[in-house]
């Protein structure tokens, strides 16, 4: 397969529609399995584990998933770590409701940037010195919390911090390096929900530190900057293990690796003119800025909303708070579940209305939320809006690999940032000024989630149809063939450059849904070159 | 029937005791019958933590007698001047006092005597940096508020003064935030040079 394989969402699982939905391994006749091998797992001819355990840490495979996830997750933990906190460091550092938005900006604004050089950096050193680099020099910005003192150092601290987001792209590549493309979407996606899931324990963890430092003697404004300690420790621990247990390969080889990233057959200019001509791109952008960019805002906004609204104690406004992020253990799976049922019913267009109802959902729930007026109803619509959202998370990446064959890994990455632009965008917009309170801005936020998600009825296959519009009749245009090699240029499919579109385009025929066997066949496929 | 009435009777209290609940005294309904004296001055710049309030109070005698005759307790509170309130949707105020967050920490509290009260208060470390003016409570036997003395005028303008809150850092933290994160540095560089020399020496 091209270069492209391995990236998030280039899984070919479930595009047939035969495979069983939830994929935790690869059978034989399909992948064959490498007996030379000596691993705990079965592996195919690159030695990449054909079977996902999420509770193994068999070396190398299901130890690097662990090591992957959990370092994913304590960024997440730290980046997000002062927003339960933030009732305390307002008043410590003279704070103005202006500072706190901009520093919620700020944290989410950082690894925008940073995702996108990620990439590069695993190219040249690897995965595992990728994610070690970057969660051992984010490690100091995470103890330079404590010396903070005014405004603009909370903001640029957070800022810093925010770079650590960027291990996502490390665990990305480096699942990609030990697991075989068949499941790499289960546990790409497992690895991505399970590391997000840091968002909500750290609003458990942080209160509780700080009760529990208070409690030792501590002055309120010292304990807050004394708990910072932990999330940086984590960091520490994190890249070292990282460093002594993990490897780059599954034959632990670096040098072999290099070699095959030099190796890239696309041009990187084409792939993105691809990406950015293609209106899809840019309206999935919208819709994930405002799924995983309204996660975001409400992990840095929901626990001081409780604290205020309700005159919680912070620990306790931290246990709710915390709901929310931890959701992501099933919610998000919950949603590409969703996703790959409504197709094989109704095929593309019930991904799309299924994406459609869970983002709207989520939407309505948190207009209701700014609204509620007493604890349990604030609680229970809560918890309902933090399922749709992540569930529309995971029910985008079930799209967007049908989106492009050429681009897919460019649109995965412009979609990731997307989100955090999303959510820098939301924070500016409804957490910042003084105009709105926080119960105010959530309703607001809620208005625009509907809103921004209605463009979805605007994605409109030409095999599949859209939501509303079915799919061209038209024999030529009207087939999965033509769409995804419009992407090359009649020079490049005199190169072959566009047989591994052609071999996805005959595999996603499932996504026509029950109408497949009364497809017209193209007039002109090439035949299948297994 | 007996068992419809007296249902009737307890949704009726239920029901009153939400009302009392959810309305709480309003602020504006309240008279000012304490005063309240402070022992700072206008514009004076305390330290928290270290300096000390002198609170003064007693039962303004302009008003008649009897007035006092269910007064109880005596709270006495540090409040947010109106310029500290700005941009800070967390310390706004409110008529209704169940919602007030004018006034959120407590200086003491004490039985109600007409005159001769007093009370030396050294400023708690978690005092935020601010203008402040200080506020007396009283309740009644019920635990209802129902009068109030202040330092200030009732605009908030007169009679500020300012808190300077503990910074909260240490040397000993910022001493072991920096140890950490050079051995965070030192160790990540010292690992890739350990490893690409082993790198090198086998390739030979």
């Amino acid at each position: 397969m091209g270069d492209v394989e391995g990236s998030p969402g280039s899984s070919m699982h479930g595009v047939t529609g035969r495979e069983p939905v939830l994929a935790f391994s690869v059978a034989s006749p399909v992948v064959p399995t490498d007996t030379s091998a000596n691993f705990k797992v079965p592996v195919d001819s690159e030695h990449k584990a054909k079977v996902f355990k999420f509770y193994s840490f068999s070396k190398p495979h299901g130890l690097t998933f662990q090591l992957s996830w959990i370092s994913f997750f304590t960024c997440f933990v730290s980046t997000f770590a002062a927003a339960p906190l933030v009732p305390i460091i307002r008043d410590n550092l003279n704070l103005t409701k202006m500072d706190v938005g901009n520093a919620g900006v700020a944290s989410v604004s950082g690894s925008i940037v940073s995702r996108l050089a990620m990439g590069a950096i695993c190219d040249m050193l690897g995965p595992r010195y990728g994610c070690a680099f970057l969660i051992m020099l984010s490690a100091p910005a995470v103890f330079c919390m404590s010396f903070v003192s005014s405004a603009g150092g909370y903001v640029a601290v957070r800022f810093m911090i925010g770079f650590s987001l960027a291990t996502f792209v490390s665990c990305q590549y480096w699942m990609s390096t030990m697991f075989n493309s068949q499941i790499i979407g289960l546990v790409n996606g497992t690895a991505a929900g399970w590391g997000n899931m840091g968002g909500g324990a750290t609003q458990l963890l942080m209160p509780l530190l700080y009760d529990i430092i208070r409690r030792v003697g501590a002055t309120p404004f010292t304990a807050w900057r004394i708990a910072f300690f932990i999330p940086g420790w984590l960091h520490v621990i994190m890249g070292i293990l990282v460093l002594t247990l993990g490897q780059d390969l599954p034959d632990g080889n670096l040098a072999s690796l290099q070699k095959k990233g030099d190796v890239t057959k696309d041009k990187f200019s084409k792939i993105l003119w691809y990406a950015a001509t293609n209106y899809r791109t840019w309206i999935f952008v919208l819709l994930y800025g405002y799924s995983m960019g309204v996660e975001l805002t409400t992990d840095n906004v929901i626990a001081e909303y409780f604290f205020d609204r309700f005159d919680l104690k912070l620990h306790t406004a931290g246990i709710i708070a915390a709901t929310f992020g931890m959701a992501n253990l099933l919610a998000r799976p919950f949603g590409g579940w969703t996703s790959d049922f409504a197709a094989k019913h109704f095929g593309m267009r019930g991904r799309l209305w299924n994406l459609w109802i869970l983002q709207t959902v989520g939407g309505v729930f948190c207009l209701l939320l700014g609204r509620a007026n007493t604890l349990p109803v604030a609680i229970a619509w809560m918890i309902i809006f933090s399922i749709g959202a992540q569930a529309a998370c995971g029910a985008t990446f079930g799209i967007i690999p049908f989106i492009s064959r050429r681009s897919l890994g460019i649109i995965s990455g412009m979609t990731g940032a997307g989100g955090n632009f999303g959510s820098g965008l939301t924070q500016l917009l409804f957490f910042t000024s003084t105009k709105y309170s926080t119960g105010t801005g959530l309703t607001y936020m809620g208005i625009m989630i509907i809103a921004c998600t209605l463009p979805v009825s605007l994605v409109h296959f030409p095999q599949w149809g859209s939501m509303f519009l079915p799919p061209s009749k038209d024999p030529i245009k009207g087939t999965e063939e033509h769409y995804f090699t419009s992407e090359y240029t009649e020079a490049e499919k005199q190169k072959g450059m566009h047989q591994n579109s052609i071999k996805f385009a005959e595999n996603c025929r499932s996504e026509r849904g029950k109408r497949v066997a009364s497809a017209p066949t193209p007039p002109h496929v090439m035949p299948n070159r297994v | 029937m007996a068992t419809i009435s007296d249902i009737f009777v307890v949704t009726t209290i239920v029901f009153s005791c939400f009302e009392i609940t959810a309305y709480g005294a309003l602020f504006s309904s309240l008279h000012q019958t304490l005063i309240l004296n402070s022992s700072t001055s206008q514009g004076q710049v305390l330290q928290a933590g270290e300096e000390q309030v002198t609170i003064t109070w007693s039962l303004n005698k302009n008003y008649p007698t009897g007035t006092d005759s269910n007064y109880k307790i005596v709270k006495v509170k540090l409040c947010y001047a109106p310029m500290s309130q700005l941009d800070r949707g967390w310390r706004k105020s409110n008529d209704n006092l169940n919602k007030d967050k004018t006034c959120q920490f407590n200086v003491v509290t004490k039985p109600y005597k007409p005159s001769n009260n007093n009370f030396t208060w050294t400023i708690e470390k978690d005092v935020p940096s601010a203008s402040y003016f200080i506020r007396a409570y009283v309740y009644d036997y019920v635990g209802e508020v129902v009068a109030f003395g202040q330092t200030t005028d009732s605009h908030k303008k007169t009679n500020l003064f300012q808190i300077t809150a503990i910074t909260g850092r240490h040397v000993a933290i910022n001493v072991c935030a920096a140890c950490f994160s050079a051995f965070s540095v030192i160790s990540l560089i010292g690992f890739y040079l350990v490893e690409k020399r082993k790198g090198k020496s086998l390739r030979r």
